[in-house]
């Protein structure tokens, strides 16, 4: 799953502390989510885009090359 | 509720729990380590839900989750194994004659050192969830730099 968080907190001016506190989770649950590490929930996704005010699409893309880290 | 309270509470609980159970081993009455461990045990619990600053989100309970279930697919296989082992042992009631089985009569070993081991596996049990939990959480970023 690739993500554009970064591109949407640098256009909001947004620290990862920022979106953190914003949706309710740790910093280090942004920056894990930014780099790959972890795939949100549906939930929490949902919560990230209607936070930057665009589609979920528009955040987050299935990349089928680049799987889950739980099936690797 | 603070974070930091609820750590010191934590030691607290640990002290006192030490205490009850030095004071069992005085009276050999097994029954007031038990009740207090338990109580104890309801309070740590309890506690921690009035903590207001311990940020949890999906992603630490995850880890938890993952460690807690490789912990217990390990542990319970093991557990189990010498549970069984040790019940047969108190239940050895020879219905064959033995020479068709056994050469010789199998050591039995006393329940007090079942108990040692029993503890002893529980004891490995925590190492082993934290092992995993350390896994986990460096598979799910926990100790990720950015370059911010």
């Amino acid at each position: 799953m690739k993500n554009k968080i970064k591109v949407f907190r640098a256009m909001y001016d947004l620290t990862q502390e920022d979106l953190a506190q914003a949706i309710g989770v740790t910093r280090q649950t942004i920056l894990a989510i930014e780099k790959g590490k972890y795939v949100p929930s549906l939930e929490l996704a949902f919560r990230i885009a209607r936070y930057f005010k665009v589609n979920i699409e528009e955040v987050f893309t299935y990349d089928e090359e680049s799987r889950t880290v739980d099936e690797k | 509720m603070k974070k930091n309270t609820f750590y010191i509470l934590s030691g607290c609980i640990a002290l006192v729990l030490l205490a009850v159970f030095w004071y069992s081993v005085e009276v050999h009455n097994p029954l007031f380590i038990e009740i207090a461990f338990v109580i104890g045990i309801l309070i740590a619990y309890l506690a921690r839900k009035k903590v207001t600053d311990l940020i949890e989100d999906e992603r630490s309970t995850k880890i938890t989750e993952q460690a807690v279930l490789r912990t217990f697919q390990i542990f319970w296989v093991g557990f189990c194994a010498f549970s069984i082992g040790a019940v047969m042992q108190i239940l050895y009631v020879p219905q064959f004659p033995r020479e068709f089985f056994f050469t010789r009569q199998p050591e039995i070993i006393s329940p007090r050192m079942m108990g040692y081991f029993q503890l002893g596996l529980l004891c490995l049990t925590i190492f082993l969830y934290v092992g995993f939990r350390m896994y986990y959480a460096r598979k799910y970023g926990e100790w990720e730099t950015d370059e911010e």
